[in-house]
């Protein structure tokens, strides 16, 4: 005997509303509302196409109909409860398909009909399920579950499917063809170039036999062993093999990996110096990192490019009024890689900071008082514990900089990148194939080292916390240590505030690099086309902040509070985004909603699900987070005390996330105000949004505007952040007072 | 319908029912977690399952709750089989190990949540609430945050709620491992009076024993999902059904003994016993420390003192034996404890005395 043998001895039972609601619900969604649109306006249905003008000539619609009042019914039938939902789950599943069908087989755009009947079919599959026993979660939470998962499979998974479809079939015929031209094309990858007389690939194999044999000599000297010197002279020599090869290589795939590397490599270690000086330095200065910490989050990510451009560019401030020079060499990957480096640091601090801060003083403690150096202590024990941390940082950083899209863009100096090739292939080239394959290419790349990531650092984290709090104040930096770092948190800082204020200025200056005269124009010259895609832009961003925080928490609270079949797969899949660049997923949503009954493009709605299904990770790692602090039996209280999980979740949980939930919705917003490279692939001239509008004034020159639009993003956001920390501050001392009072 | 201060304990005590496992089993995987358990709990008497960490008690509680489900058998409340219930609708309510007090809702709200979530009209919440709260003894601070109350308090919060849903059954999910040794036995003591002033019906998860023998009108004690014996705290005190109960209930020591005519033999000491119903043979005799006397000289199990230490109230001795070594309660050595090493004898008094059955 099983779980789902269960029988029930109780006989009959009272009328289920849920299925009446929903099932009713369907059919008059169904009946009264259009079923078809005649193009990308949402709101242009096609006459006639109504649920009651259907019925005679859509067999499918009708029995779909038919299968929304037959779940109706099932809720007033005397029935046992598990039999009820075993049939609404085979109505509703039925209904489902043939809601599929009927719009497979029209082959028109999707009106509001068919959102709303299908809708209603996924929540009589989730009562089903619940009422069935098929699934121990209440209707509520399994009618979530339901709807989750199709719209994780329908906006992150089908575009992506799209992606890799595109990138093999090309004309409805499967080939390996464009993968091959895309593979041979000098744009892609370029080792040996035919037109130098050097020969790059001896050269970087003479490179990495010298940098193995080197490092060989210096493991045997100090090692003394056999087995490191081979791990290492193997290592390193491959390693310099394949970077020299790279650096005298030419292609979108040389200037990615390489720029990822470099940004990586730096932005990690400068994260994890300004991690040490915000934990232990002695100076004021680490004050300053906080509010720095914040600049990333609230830039639209080629701000600093951007800014690099004025500072440094052919006419940039530093380059050519100061230095009176007249050079590019800022323009391509030295500045871009700059330009990434200052974005990327400040994330890799905030990972490492944890991690620094997560170290249990005790066992530095410890390794003093058996008598070892702060040298010896670092390496043994310090290092051990923060490698895995740093790791982690190393791979996001290569993540974040392989999916960028802006910088390159603006300060790439016209060199392909990959995440640039995909744009070009399908805007400049309209080569949605070769796009595809770019796109595939930059997605293996990014999906590997999100799985390095996620699976193997991922589980070696050493966690030092104990939850007892330790009341040991942190070490100090050694003196010299201290300043030295300091003194290189300094520039940063001082570039940064270079680079923001160049943004600034040029916002304000007649023209950049020849005359610096003040000047009110490039604000001006925002209206009124440049304020009417602010608005936009912070419309949309608003409204989709709502669903993307909601949905977030809601599956960090399935994923954390429930197991179901696929739970894994629903978390995998959400959490994805993180590892598909933005131009990727751009390009599918371009694939996947641009015809057919799933007809998107040119909407409002497509670039609303867009930020709601970028954003959304965000929001489940917060929600997971917040969910973890609360205890569970507060929770199997609530249901004790009569409440389902709707209730639960309203008067338990949401009170006791709610700074969380805050936070979320305010990230939210100001991540989808700032993003740039999913959405740059979906914007139109009627329906624009700031940050396509400053890349557009970028390509067209008009660099004062770009700057004002820029500085006016910056600014608004800056504000909006601050609103919300006081709001929160608040929030948790409200939280605090209740829990410190005790008497 | 407003219930007249008076009646709350009137309400409770009807709607006190019994609660029956029937072959109940639940697997976590490979985990069995409940092993086929059939259990009567009879209405009005507090039952405690008691047993050490990870033999099954919380599972087999929250499967009464409706917070687990059983992978087979039944539950029943009262005559009715709730196995495929959710938690909602069992009218069984539940004191959490760390009270779970939700910590945005002032006293008064916690009480009153279950009431709200009813969606009972105000009057009849703010009456209901305020019976609860002068049942527990907690006059005046509706308005109070739970962080706000000692711990003693937060416990009577909890049980107010628990209360204030007249539920046919009430659970404790080991509800003192949160307090320190002093309040536990105040608040145990409460909770028993409580109870059977109530005639609710109540079980009680524990894994200590003397918190268990101290509040039960019935014991369960459970090993790896199964239950080792069902007895009032006397029965399993005194007669233990197996060495696991034996053991895990006070401290006893097992011997080795040898059951003659009339006559128990354990190594050289012979002393006159007769337990009904045991064999003549080889057997195991429970010795509770405190019923062993020990002496220099005489009669008794000859032995050396290992360790001794003075206890306050009694000596505690290790004594090497040649049936292995005995832990001694002696209350009589208060003033002069033999040191470590003399020789002495063991008397047990035959009234403490128990045969296990053999096999157990």
């Amino acid at each position: 005997m099983t779980s789902s043998t269960i029988a029930i001895t109780r006989p009959a039972h009272a009328p289920s509303m849920t299925l009446l609601a929903w099932g009713g619900l369907a059919l008059a969604g169904g009946l009264l509302l259009p079923w078809f649109r005649t193009g990308r306006d949402l709101a242009s249905f096609v006459a006639g196409t109504t649920g009651i003008e259907l019925l005679g000539s859509e067999p499918a619609v009708a029995a779909a109909l038919v299968c929304a009042l037959l779940s109706a019914i099932l809720g007033m039938l005397k029935l046992p409860l598990y039999r009820r939902g075993q049939l609404a789950l085979v109505t509703a599943a039925a209904g489902c398909t043939l809601v599929v069908l009927a719009l497979v087989g029209h082959g028109q755009p999707m009106g509001p009909a068919p959102v709303v009947v299908f809708l209603g079919f996924l929540s009589l599959v989730g009562v089903g399920l619940s009422l069935s026993g098929y699934l121990r979660a209440d209707a509520f939470i399994a009618a979530s579950i339901v709807w989750v998962a199709v719209f994780v499979v329908l906006f992150i998974l089908y575009p992506l499917w799209a992606v890799l479809q595109a990138s093999v079939v090309v004309k409805g015929r499967l080939t390996l063809e464009v993968f091959g031209t895309v593979f041979q094309s000098p744009n892609f990858l370029m080792i040996n170039n035919p037109y130098t007389p050097r020969d790059e690939i001896r050269i970087a194999v003479t490179f990495g036999a010298v940098v193995a044999a080197v490092s060989g000599l210096v493991a045997a000297v100090l090692a003394r062993k056999l087995r490191p010197v081979v791990v290492w002279a193997a290592g390193s020599g491959i390693a310099g093999l394949l970077i020299s090869a790279l650096y005298l290589g030419f292609g979108a795939v040389r200037n990615s990996v390489l720029l990822a590397l470099v940004v990586g490599v730096a932005s990690t270690g400068l994260g994890f110096l300004f991690a040490l000086l915000a934990e232990r330095s002695q100076l004021p200065t680490r004050r300053l990192l906080g509010p720095i910490s914040i600049l990333p989050i609230i830039t639209p990510p080629f701000v600093l490019g951007l800014a690099m451009v004025y500072l440094f560019g052919r006419q940039g401030f530093v380059t050519h009024s100061v230095l009176g020079m007249s050079t590019t060499v800022f323009s391509g990957l030295l500045g871009l890689s700059i330009a990434q480096i200052l974005a990327y640091t400040p994330i890799a601090f905030l990972l490492l900071q944890g991690v620094v801060r997560a170290m249990d003083v005790a066992l530095e403690e410890a390794s003093e008082t058996l008598g070892a150096s702060n040298w010896y202590t670092l390496r043994t024990v310090i290092w051990p514990l923060a490698r895995p941390g740093i790791a982690n940082a190393f791979l996001l950083t290569v993540i974040e900089s392989l999916a960028d899209f802006g910088n390159p863009v603006v300060i790439g100096g016209g060199k392909p990148y990959l995440a640039t090739e995909v744009f070009y292939a399908i805007i400049g080239r309209y080569n949605p194939n070769e796009a595809a394959v770019f796109g595939v290419v930059l997605l293996s790349m990014t999906l590997t080292i999100f799985l390095i990531q996620r699976y193997w650092v991922g589980e070696r984290f050493y966690v030092t916390v104990t939850g007892r709090p330790t009341h040991a104040t942190p070490r100090k930096l050694p003196r010299a240590l201290d300043y030295a770092v300091t003194g290189v948190f300094l520039v940063w800082v001082l570039l940064i505030v270079l680079l923001y204020g160049s943004i600034f200025v040029g916002s304000v200056t007649k023209l950049w690099g020849f005359d610096y005269t003040f000047t009110l124009a490039h604000v001006k010259g925002l209206s009124p086309s440049g304020w009417y895609v602010f608005r936009t832009t912070a419309s949309l961003s608003l409204i989709a902040a709502l669903p993307s925080t909601a949905l977030g928490f809601l599956i960090g609270y399935l994923v954390t509070r429930y197991s179901f079949p696929g739970r894994r797969a629903l978390e995998f899949s959400s959490m994805l985004s993180f590892a598909v660049p933005g131009t990727v997923m751009g390009i599918g949503y371009i694939l996947a909603f641009n015809q057919g009954t799933l007809l998107l493009t040119g909407t409002e709605l497509i670039i609303i699900m867009a930020f709601v299904f970028r954003n959304m990770p965000v929001a489940i790692r917060s929600g997971v987070a917040a969910i973890h602090q609360i205890d569970r039996s507060l929770e199997e209280c609530s249901t004790m005390l009569r409440a389902g999980s709707l209730t639960t979740l309203r008067r338990v949980v949401a009170p006791l996330v709610q700074a969380a939930l805050l936070s979320g919705l305010v990230f939210a917003f100001v991540r989808a105000m700032t993003a740039v490279s999913q959405v740059i692939f979906l914007v139109t001239p009627r329906v624009n949004l700031s940050t396509a509008l400053i890349l557009s004034y970028v390509e067209h020159g008009s660099m004062g505007r770009a700057a004002a639009l820029s500085s006016v993003l910056v600014v608004f956001m800056a504000v909006v952040i601050m609103i919300m920390y006081s709001v929160t501050t608040r929030i948790d001392a409200r939280a605090g007072r209740g829990a410190q009072a005790k008497p | 319908m407003a219930v007249p201060a008076t009646q709350l304990k009137q309400v409770l005590h009807q709607a006190a029912s019994p609660v029956r496992f029937e072959r109940v089993t639940k697997r976590f995987g490979t985990v069995m977690a409940v092993d086929d358990v059939t259990l009567k709990v009879p209405a009005g008497n507090l039952v405690t399952l008691l047993g050490p960490s990870g033999c099954g008690k919380t599972t087999a509680l929250r499967m009464i709750a409706g917070l687990e489900w059983p992978t087979e058998g039944r539950v029943y409340i009262g005559d009715e089989d709730v196995t495929p219930l959710p938690a909602a609708n069992r009218s069984v309510t539940m004191v959490f190990q760390a009270y779970a007090l939700f910590p945005h809702l002032t006293v008064f709200e916690n009480i009153a949540y279950g009431l709200r979530v009813m969606r009972r009209p105000h009057e009849e919440i703010r009456h209901r609430v305020g019976e609860a709260m002068s049942l527990v003894g907690l006059p005046g601070l509706e308005r109070r945050a739970p962080a706000q109350l000692s711990g003693g308090q937060q416990q009577r919060v909890a049980l107010a709620r628990a209360l204030v849903m007249q539920p046919k059954v009430l659970l404790f999910d080991e509800p003192l491992s949160n307090l320190d040794a002093k309040l536990r036995k105040r608040v145990r003591a409460d909770i028993r009076m409580l109870q059977q002033d109530l005639g609710i019906t109540s079980i009680y998860v524990t894994h200590d024993q003397s918190e268990a023998l101290a509040i039960s009108d019935i014991v369960v004690v459970m090993n790896q999902g199964r239950i080792e014996q069902i007895g009032t705290p006397t029965d399993l005190y005194r007669r233990p059904a197996s060495r696991f109960v034996a053991d895990f209930i006070g401290e006893a020591n097992l011997l080795p003994a040898v059951v003659e005519d009339g006559t128990v033999r354990v190594g050289s000491y012979r002393f006159p016993y007769r337990q009904p119903g045991v064999a003549t043979g080889a057997a195991t005799l429970m010795v509770r420390p405190e019923s062993v006397q020990v002496g220099v000289g005489g009669e008794g199990l000859p032995g050396r003192v290992q360790t001794a230490f003075f206890m306050g109230t009694y000596a505690d001795y290790l004594i090497e034996t040649e049936a292995g070594e005995v832990s001694v309660a002696d209350p009589r050595s208060v003033d002069g404890i033999y040191p470590m090493g003399t020789e002495v004898r063991l008397l047990f008094s035959p009234t403490a005395l128990y045969l296990l059955p053999p096999g157990a």
